[in-house]
């Protein structure tokens, strides 16, 4: 039927599996995210340290091309832990900054349009409608921060060649499981205060300001007691603490690993509770 | 948990008790109703709980007792079910600003299950349909506030749904957008592809559409009645002043089918059977030789049904 004559007819095609839906959330997120040229062009920016990464794991297997390029292998040398640490953080940062530019925007233009209900008139449920957007920055985020790292780590072992990957297994699961601690909790903060927060500048000026100020806030009740029970608040710490532990390096706090743990599962929970508190089709005065 | 199977022989909308508090307030009090019609209009107050009684059909708000079924689903355990048959036009203003109209309604095709490939050719046609087919590239958060409310229909009827809920279809319409709106709605109705529930206070937009209504009060239902069939009955309603008493013209209605009661000398009340037109009354006066004065076909109109149903009840015709 061409589409100009104004007739209506009912759907008697097949439909896709109600399990599925949240991916059409994820998806048209996605499309949004990357119509802007900026956010494009700053998302292949993210991607730096990764390449860099793998250019320098490149540079100090080939002896040649170090000579080549006026160093020395001396200078060069074997590729530390503490790379691995710098380039963690180094693919942290812009993850970071990501999430802080795309995450605001993932509920709030939603609800400063009461765009919920008509989501949730379909056979899509908050569940869904959570994991869609939450799935959009671990997306965005994946790429960046452990595919990129276990890049370098599968190129460092094929290089090394022999057992090095055992020997150092803990660099790939400091990796995989840090940065994907990250981006569970980097989203969730983002998503949930994008719910709560609607003008989009406000919001990403709030996320800043959980990461940093409660940071300041940690170090000043630390100064204070001549504690680190300050840590408890500090997410920044708590996610360096969990990959210097998996590093198998010291602590930067001396309170357990258990206690990053537990500030990071506290964020969590309290995104979740703060997403299950305000997404609803409609307001519920009580 | 299986969910139940709809079939055609099950009533659109089945109100079993259906309680709904929201905090400590009662917004919709035990209604216990049946519909099977292809448009049902819910009527009311502001106030009266209609829009809850939609959002509660989806799944919004919880009920606190009783329950519902919507082609025979029931409320609480088929609650996705439910939405997938059904299209939602909000009364309040609600869209996703910052993409394009067709876009838009693509989007929430693809929600509602339609194939990517398909989500786009219907969202053209629903555009289209309704009256939106040039503005389809413009993004909807520069739309009028009549467009807006087109494209909330072309939303909620993208996927075909068996039921449309439309929420105060014609709120902030002028008059020929309203027209226009009503138009559609009757044509959704005569195509009988999907049933449709309106919600509105307006009863010239009810009494358009609607072949069954629902009138709630307070959160209770102060009445509910087949609208096709009151208008039937109260066609043939007619109250004649004579000039002059006649037992000829009496008779005469009588032998017509007609049964007439005398309220007084010279004034009769009387019900037509469908094979007789006020114009035999005419010739019957005629033939007896008497005057009428004052003929008046008495229609009940839903305008009398909703007054008696807020003053408390309905009264004996």
């Amino acid at each position: 039927m061409a589409v100009y004559e104004r007739i209506w007819r009912r759907y008697g095609g097949r439909l896709t599996p109600v399990g599925r839906r949240w991916t059409v959330v994820t998806r048209y997120a996605l499309a949004e995210a990357f119509s802007s040229r900026f956010f494009t062009a700053f998302y292949v920016l993210c991607l730096l340290p990764t390449l860099i990464g793998v250019f320098l794991v490149y540079l100090s297997h080939n002896a040649g091309l170090v000579a080549s390029i006026g160093l020395t292998e001396e200078l060069m040398g074997g590729l530390t832990d503490l790379f691995f640490q710098v380039l963690f953080s180094w693919q942290a940062l812009p993850a970071f900054f990501v999430a802080v530019i795309v995450g605001p925007s993932l509920i709030a233009a939603d609800l400063a349009n009461n765009a919920l209900p008509l989501y949730l008139s379909r056979p899509v449920d908050r569940r869904d409608y959570v994991l869609g957007k939450l799935a959009v920055l671990a997306i965005l985020l994946s790429p960046i921060t452990w595919m990129g790292g276990l890049l370098v780590f599968t190129l460092q072992s094929s290089l090394e060649g022999g057992w090095w990957w055992r020997d150092n297994w803990r660099i790939g699961a400091a990796y995989l499981v840090g940065h994907a601690t990250w981006i569970v909790v980097i989203s969730l903060l983002s998503v949930a205060i994008s719910a709560w927060v609607r003008f989009k500048p406000a919001a990403r000026g709030t996320l800043f300001g959980i990461i940093f100020i409660l940071a300041g806030f940690a170090q000043a009740v630390n100064a204070v007691t001549g504690t680190s029970l300050g840590d408890l608040v500090h997410l920044v710490r708590a996610i360096i603490n969990v990959v210097l532990w998996i590093f198998g390096m010291p602590l930067r706090s001396d309170l357990p690993i258990a206690a990053s743990w537990l500030t990071l599962a506290a964020a969590c929970a309290l995104s979740l509770w703060l997403l299950h508190r305000k997404l609803r089709a409609h307001e519920v005065v009580e | 948990m299986t969910a139940t199977p709809a079939t055609a022989d099950h009533p659109v909308l089945e109100l079993d008790g259906l309680t709904v508090r929201l905090g400590r307030r009662m917004i919709l009090d035990d209604l216990r109703a049946s519909f099977e019609g292809r448009a049902i209009g819910l009527l009311g107050p502001n106030g009266a709980g209609k829009t809850t009684l939609l959002r509660t059909l989806l799944g919004f708000y919880p009920a606190a007792a009783g329950g519902a079924r919507v082609f025979g689903r029931d409320l609480g355990r088929d609650g996705k079910a439910i939405r997938a048959e059904v299209g939602y036009m909000p009364e309040s203003d609600s869209h996703i600003a910052d993409i394009t109209a067709v876009h838009f309604v693509r989007l929430m095709g693809e929600l509602s299950g339609l194939p990517s490939s398909a989500a786009l050719e219907r969202a053209h046609e629903a555009l289209f349909y309704v009256g939106l087919g040039e503005a389809r590239y413009r993004k909807v958060g520069t739309f009028s506030t009549g467009m807006k409310q087109m494209v909330k229909l072309a939303q909620a009827l993208v996927h075909g749904p068996r039921l449309l809920m439309l929420d105060e279809p014609t709120n902030g319409l002028d008059p020929p957008a309203r027209k226009r709106m009503l138009e559609l709605v009757r044509d959704l109705r005569d195509r009988g592809t999907s049933r449709i529930l309106l919600s509105s206070h307006l009863l010239g937009d009810v009494e358009t559409v609607c072949d069954e209504v629902l009138i709630l009060k307070a959160g209770r239902i102060a009445d509910s009645c087949d609208l096709e069939a009151e208008r039937r009955a109260n066609r043939s309603f007619v109250e004649v002043d004579l000039e002059a008493p006649s037992a000829d013209f009496e008779s005469a209605l009588v032998d017509l089918g007609c049964e007439v009661a005398s309220l007084e000398p010279g004034r009769l009340k009387l019900v037509m059977p469908d094979s007789v037109a006020v114009r035999d009354l005419w010739i019957a006066a005629d033939r007896a030789g008497v005057g009428i004065r004052r003929l008046d076909l008495k229609r009940d109109s839903l305008q009398d049904i909703f007054l008696r149903a807020m003053e408390g009840g309905r009264g004996g015709l």
